[in-house]
């Protein structure tokens, strides 16, 4: 039974990269029964274990969405902002944003004399005040924002801002919840600054040192007119990653996958992603090498404030961490 | 010897992430010459020759080539790829592949012909997708044999050009293996005191990965780093290294300074040519990944001039690798009797 | 005062023989311990009050050029090492090799030049460095390749307390650190000369490895473009407003707590301080920060005009705040939070 309550809560949560306080105080809400011990990092990576005296096994999936930061503050309530991961100028013209303190404003573009030349720094941030105490008290340089949508599902899909990667939040926690009987010395690794340069990922690969290590993100689709061209399609189940561009599956990595996925009737899709990279990229180069792999949430409409994922993909996802930790 | 080495292991895969497939050719010419072998947990092969002493010299050539991903099963038998490390898509056109499924399946990678083509269709430049691997079968029988992931390289069998240039697939980096080779060949004659580790790292052309990891693993005081260069040809910029007048040696931020000038010394004092070069910030060789490896290790990088890069006819004179390999084994024997810690301190 | 002498001292990245040197002469005057990395990292050690590892650090080297060819007419080609915009070339002297070698590099006749070329600029490939000589024999006799060729430049205090130099970036951080070491504070920490922060903060990233520091505190010159026609939201930094504190750049995104206690001790030791407004560039807590298991890092800077030039300026004013500020951070952050 997919939880809606628990996805919508994750995906409101305020956290862009380097500012997961939020996400994580709530992450660790949900699970803090569940773990037998729970560390945060140096960098603010949360990290649940469950101790065993068998192999180490490493799941990340990042805490952190992308979003915007504040460089300057005018007294007219024009903000200037930089991104923060990836978003470009044309994708963000006319959204609407909303602060940690529940704030919002609205990104409007400067006067162009060349439409097709529109950048970041062609854009503002319109809070809608005319009260410069009120603006100048409530807006400073470095604050972050995020997307301002609504959550919304169909019978088989949902639609949500920061589904990247709060869906793979999502299938630890639930997989955490239902920990299977196993030796294995396990580590959920809610990972913090993936959308900035997966962070995150290298201290705590570094720091945990497993045997394996699986991180669990979103990956596209090529089922929709967008143009991506894929094999990976909404409610064709769990993706197994073979390549992308911070990490070459391991053979026996994509091996153990597809022999957990036939013995337990998971669902599953292979999947090539020909840009971007994920938490694996940098934990499989720690120290003298890490075997690793990916499982991937099909997701369309990527780095947009309306991502659209299935909820049956999901479900098979989470069987397949499980059947992983006990493996 | 050299050439039957190069000749074997650049008729065999060892695409990006798959080095571990034909390991036993690499093991089969290594084996002779030194004691032990293992390997990092990214795939890079690690040949040790043990010495007297405690210091830890690595080697560092990498085994792997670019080559192709199958992304998906078309109708009439045809694969749609990507490629895997940096390919000119306009390399692959017209040539014979190997998709490694099952089986090994023959396919080609063909373009429109020319009667069916405008003028301006010739002169745009060629993406990756949108080329295909013909198979000769139908998509049913397809499916069988091969799935997605599966990888591809391109059909070419090392060609003896005249003299003691050959032409082949994947010289870089295999040519830097065969001199690695020759290394150990001549240090099993002159003997060492060092230890030293002949490394074929794995992923090297998608991101050094696996000279990060085998670095990390071998912790040495120094590291040689062999790659190719650029050969000259008309197209080329005139100071380009040319052919059959040995290594290139880099001057530049990612190498140790010192020891550089130690092994043109070597090589002035034994009388083997040398090129060089000035690298001021990435090297795009292993270097980049050692340099920094852990608390630091100090590198020279040679270079092999290669004509050709990342087609698959890269060309190659084998004097050079015979030059660089002997030019090699008589820098460990004076780096064996030298105060390394007086070379490398600033 | 260290900055005059630092900034008149050749120090390309990958070649901070000069600098290290220097530095290296003056801990000694100090009796400060050091000792130097496989890298050429200088790091020293300030003992004192230890709550946890301190590391704070500004990188050694500048931006210059590397020579790659000699032409048969003795013309040095050379390329460049970290971010150069060609234009700052035009009609420069420079400084080659170990023995400072001088060279010119020039700029073709205007009265030659046609409308189209007259204000334009060549890239860095056309361009190339005159040391005088008319063959390439006697040129080789001087230059090899992979020599490293500087810029020169006097250092001048002028205006209202402002200072201009050559590698201001960062010799103001080098300069910060002597400072500071020289007075000897009763709190601990490592003072951390790298290399190669130019070209890929590569100097940091073992130091990082060796000191597995708590927290790293990066001194840096950074950008500043307050000048006319430039907006003031593009501007990043404005001289004389005060040492400058990181919120994100391209390698880092700072801790808003860390980075807000560090604002807080400045407006409680009334020392002026700014935000950096740009999220462009790196510097090295971009790789301390990652290193290992991971480290808080915070970077005080002192905004200079000009930057990546011959001419880079900067105030006095604000090199003294970025001083008393990554003073009085250290103390505070070792009396235990």
């Amino acid at each position: 039974m997919f939880n809606s309550d628990l996805m919508k809560r994750l995906s409101d949560c305020f956290g862009p990269s380097g500012r997961e306080k939020r996400i994580r105080e709530m992450i660790i809400d949900e699970i803090k029964n569940f773990a037998d011990e729970i560390t945060i990092d140096p960098l603010g990576n949360l990290i649940a274990r469950k101790k065993g005296t068998g192999k180490k096994i490493l799941f990340s999936a990042h805490m952190d969405q992308i979003g915007l930061i504040i460089t300057h503050v005018d007294e007219k309530g024009f903000l200037r902002f930089a991104n923060v991961g990836g978003l470009n100028a044309k994708e963000l013209l006319g959204l609407r944003m909303v602060f940690d303190n529940g704030l919002e404003g609205v990104i409007c573009q400067e006067e162009l004399k060349d439409k097709e030349k529109l950048t970041t720094g062609k854009l503002f941030l319109d809070v809608a005040s005319t009260d410069k105490e009120f603006i100048v008290n409530n807006f400073r340089v470095g604050d972050m924002c995020v997307f301002k949508s609504e959550y919304y599902e169909t019978k088989d899909c949902v639609i949500c801002k920061a589904a990247d990667d709060r869906i793979g939040c999502y299938v630890l926690i639930e997989a955490l919840k239902n920990h299977p009987k196993t030796n294995n010395d396990v580590y959920y690794v809610f990972s913090v600054q993936e959308e900035v340069g997966c962070r995150g990922a290298k201290t705590a690969g570094y720091n945990i040192n497993p045997d394996l290590a699986i991180a669990v993100d979103v990956t596209a689709t090529g089922d929709a007119p967008d143009g991506i061209k894929m094999d990976v399609k909404l409610g064709n189940g769990a993706a197994i990653k073979l390549m992308d561009k911070s990490i070459i599956t391991h053979t026996e990595v994509k091996d153990l996958l597809t022999d957990i996925a036939e013995k337990n009737n998971i669902k599953y899709q292979y999947e090539i992603l020909e840009f971007g990279g994920t938490d694996a990229g940098p934990i499989h180069t720690s120290r003298d090498g890490v075997p690793s792999g990916v499982i991937s949430i099909p997701t369309r409409n990527l780095h947009t404030s309306g991502e659209i994922f299935n909820k049956f993909d999901v479900e098979e996802c989470i069987k397949l961490v499980i059947g992983t930790t006990a493996k | 010897m050299l050439k039957e080495f190069l000749f074997d292991i650049c008729s065999n895969q060892f695409v990006s992430g798959f080095e571990h497939i034909n390991g036993d050719i690499l093991i089969k010419y290594f084996k002779p010459y030194t004691d032990s072998f293992e390997k990092d947990r990214l795939g890079s092969y690690i040949f040790k020759s043990s010495g007297s002493k405690n210091t830890k010299i690595m080697l560092a050539a990498h085994i792997d080539e670019i080559g192709l991903m199958v992304t998906g099963i078309l109708d009439g038998g045809f694969l749609s790829f990507i490629t895997v490390g940096g390919f000119n898509p306009a390399s692959l056109i017209a040539q014979d592949v190997t998709i490694y499924g099952k089986e090994k399946i023959f396919g080609v990678i063909g373009i429109k012909p020319p009667h069916l083509t405008s003028e301006e269709e010739r002169k745009k430049p060629i993406k990756t997708k949108e080329l295909y691997i013909d198979t000769g079968y139908t998509k049913e029988k397809l499916e069988k044999l091969i799935t997605i992931g599966d990888i591809a390289t391109i059909n070419r069998e090392p060609l003896s050009l005249q003299g003691s240039v050959i032409s082949a697939k994947a010289l870089d980096d295999r040519a830097c293996v065969a001199v690695m080779l020759e290394t150990a060949k001549e240090l099993k004659k002159i003997s060492h005191k060092s230890n030293v580790y002949f490394t074929a790292t794995a992923q090297e052309e998608t991101g050094l990965r696996g000279a990060k990891t085998s670095s990390y693993k071998i912790a040495p005081d120094i590291g040689i780093v062999l790659d190719v260069g650029f050969g000259k040809t008309p197209d080329m910029p005139s100071d380009s290294a040319q052919l059959g007048k040995g290594p290139i040696v880099a001057y530049g931020g990612r190498l140790n300074t010192k020891l550089t000038k130690k092994f043109v010394e070597i090589c002035k004092k034994y009388n083997y040519p040398m090129q060089y070069e000035a690298i001021p910030v990435r090297t795009g060789t292993d270097t980049d990944a050692l340099q920094i490896s852990r608390d630091g290790i100090p590198c020279i990088l040679l270079s092999i001039p290669l004509r050709y890069m990342h087609t698959s006819v890269e060309t190659i004179d084998l004097k050079d690798l015979e030059i660089t390999g002997k030019a090699i084994a008589r820098f460990i024997n004076e780096l064996d009797n030298s105060d390394l810690e007086e070379i490398l301190c600033f | 005062m260290f900055l005059n002498e630092l900034t008149k001292l050749s120090g390309v990245s990958g070649c901070e023989f000069e600098v290290r040197n220097y530095i290296k002469s003056k801990l000694s005057e100090m009796g400060c311990p050091f000792y130097v990395d496989k890298l050429g990292n200088i790091i020293a050690h300030n003992k004192g009050k230890k709550n946890k590892t301190i590391m704070v650090s500004a990188h050694m080297d500048e931006v210059g050029l590397i020579v790659t060819n000699i032409d048969n007419d003795g013309f040095i080609k050379f390329k460049a090492v970290g971010g150069i915009d060609q234009r700052v070339l035009n009609s420069k002297v420079v400084v080659i090799g170990e023995n400072n070698i001088p060279g010119v590099i020039g700029s073709k006749a205007v009265h030659l030049m046609t409308e189209k070329e007259r204000g334009g600029s060549l890239p860095i490939d056309k361009l190339y460095i005159d040391i005088g000589t008319s063959t390439k024999e006697e040129t080789e006799k001087l230059v090899n390749i992979g020599d490293y060729a500087a810029f020169k430049g006097d250092y001048v205090e002028f205006g209202d307390n402002m200072i201009k130099a050559k590698a201001l970036d960062n010799r103001v951080g080098c300069s910060i650190i002597l400072e500071i070491l020289k007075e000897k504070l009763d709190a601990d920490f490592y003072g951390v000369f790298t290399v190669m922060e130019e070209v890929g903060l590569r100097g940091a990233e073992t130091a990082a490895y060796q000191l597995e520091p708590d927290l790293g505190i990066v001194l840096e010159g950074t950008v500043c473009a307050d000048m006319p026609k430039v907006e003031e939201h593009e501007s990043s930094t404005l001289i004389g407003k005060g040492a400058v504190l990181s919120l994100m750049d391209n390698a880092t995104v700072y801790d808003i707590n860390l980075v807000r206690s560090v604002a807080k001790i400045a407006e409680d030791n009334n020392i002026a301080y700014q935000y950096r407004r740009s999220t462009s560039g790196a510097n090295d807590a971009g790789v301390i920060h990652k290193a290992k298991k991971g480290a808080k890092v915070v970077s005080i800077s002192v905004p200079c005009r000009y930057i990546h030039s011959s001419v880079s300026v900067a105030s006095k004013n604000d090199l003294m705040s970025a001083l008393k500020l990554t003073k009085q951070v250290i103390i505070e952050k070792q009396k235990g939070e």
